[in-house]
């Protein structure tokens, strides 16, 4: 049967063989990959998934992903001190931070955040901007650093 | 002796190509550094996407060639194709670690880090890690045959993880941004100036992609030859009634 599926295709048998073999060893592998990535991966939790258990979370450096909630931003340029909320739209945190922020941290902006949770507030330590697959050019042709600098006071 | 087929230089049309990609690859240096429009957010930074995104997509190109040429090699044998499968292997590394070296570059003043083991980034780490290993299981193995056998299953394995990274920002949470293109044509999120450096870009990087490759595999052919004769003449210079092992 085998052979003369081969001999049909005009190929040795083995070869055949090996194909088959080969395409299910990926097609394993692929599955073993995303799987793996999917549990170990999440590169950060939202909001609402700590507010949601947050037994599992204590003592631990986790990431939390959101947006920088309008309106919440304060920065003291004395000590570095940022503070602001962090919001996934169901659940928001304060988020209390040192050093100076990001060039891309502004409100509404996405960010990630490294650190842990004193009570409900978030202790970080580690900024980073996830910022969102939108390129457009600005109105007038010319950004205005004024207005970013105003929208972070 | 060597073959009168194998002709030695470089022939016209792949100099004129040669040639033809310098102004190519200035004209898209000056869209992407002096005509596109600034981005809205972040400013002067997205000109180093045009560099770093074209550099990948070609990257994953020439990853999924490799493994094209590999399948062939395994599939007819045909030390042609192994000879194709090395020269876009090269490139592919080459590509690769210049994705990894402009992401680094554009993440640092835009993400606020060089670096961070998210699904995608992890993926592409692996991914040059994974094609050096294709070229140190090339140079442990002495036979042709089956260093070109080897090497093309590692080809395939690397290109098994292309779709995972492609779609590590849909599929996973990650840091790196998701797509701003998708193939399907659903949508584009990205001014039609800045698409347009982008893809001009693409277009330049896989001509200089195809150059390389095309140059390279012109070698490999003169270095497939050599080592043919080499191995000639080996068995040629064992005394006759001996017993030759290959």
């Amino acid at each position: 049967m085998k052979r003369r599926v081969a001999r049909r295709l005009g190929i040795a048998p083995r070869r055949v063989v090996y194909a088959l073999l080969g395409i299910g060893v990926l097609g394993v592998a692929g599955f073993m990959i995303s799987q793996a990535l999917n549990t170990a991966l999440v590169y950060f939790i939202l909001p609402n998934e700590y507010a949601q258990e947050p037994a599992q979370y204590e003592n631990r450096r986790i990431r939390l992903g959101g947006l920088v909630a309008p309106e919440s931003v304060a920065f003291n340029d004395q000590d570095l001190q940022l503070t602001f909320l962090v919001t996934d739209g169901i659940q928001s945190y304060r988020v209390e931070h040192v050093g100076a922020p990001p060039e891309l941290f502004r409100e509404n902006a996405g960010v990630v955040i490294e650190g842990s949770f004193d009570a409900d507030v978030f202790v970080s330590d580690k900024l980073l901007i996830k910022h969102s697959e939108v390129y457009e050019a600005p109105e007038d042709g010319h950004i205005d650093i004024e207005e970013l600098r105003r929208s972070l006071q | 002796m060597m073959d009168a087929s194998v002709r030695l230089r470089r022939p016209a049309w792949l100099r004129a190509w040669g040639v033809a990609l310098v102004p190519l690859f200035l004209t898209a240096a000056y869209l992407g550094l002096v005509w596109s429009p600034q981005d809205v957010n972040q400013g002067n930074l997205i000109r180093i996407m045009y560099a770093h995104v074209s550099v990948a997509w070609i990257g994953f190109v020439a990853v999924g060639l490799t493994a094209l040429f590999g399948a062939l090699y395994l599939w007819r044998g045909k030390r042609r194709d192994d000879v194709l499968a090395v020269a876009s292997g090269e490139m592919a590394l080459l590509f690769s670690a210049l994705t990894i070296i402009g992401g680094m570059t554009y993440s640092r003043p835009t993400l606020n880090t060089f670096w961070t083991w998210d699904a995608k980034l992890t993926l592409t780490a692996l991914m040059v890690a994974l094609l050096v290993g294709y070229f140190i299981v090339r140079a442990l193995i002495d036979d042709p045959v089956r260093r070109g056998r080897v090497s093309a299953v590692v080809a395939i394995i690397v290109a098994a993880s292309l779709p995972f990274n492609y779609l590590a920002a849909e599929w996973f949470r990650t840091l790196h941004p998701s797509r701003a293109i998708a193939l399907d044509g659903s949508g584009v999120t990205m001014a039609p100036e800045m698409l347009f450096t982008l893809l001009f870009n693409t277009v330049v990087a896989g001509l200089v992609y195809a150059w390389f490759m095309v140059d390279r595999a012109r070698l490999g052919r003169i270095e497939a030859q050599l080592e043919a004769e080499r191995a000639e003449r080996e068995l040629a210079s064992v005394p006759s009634g001996g017993v030759v092992r290959v």
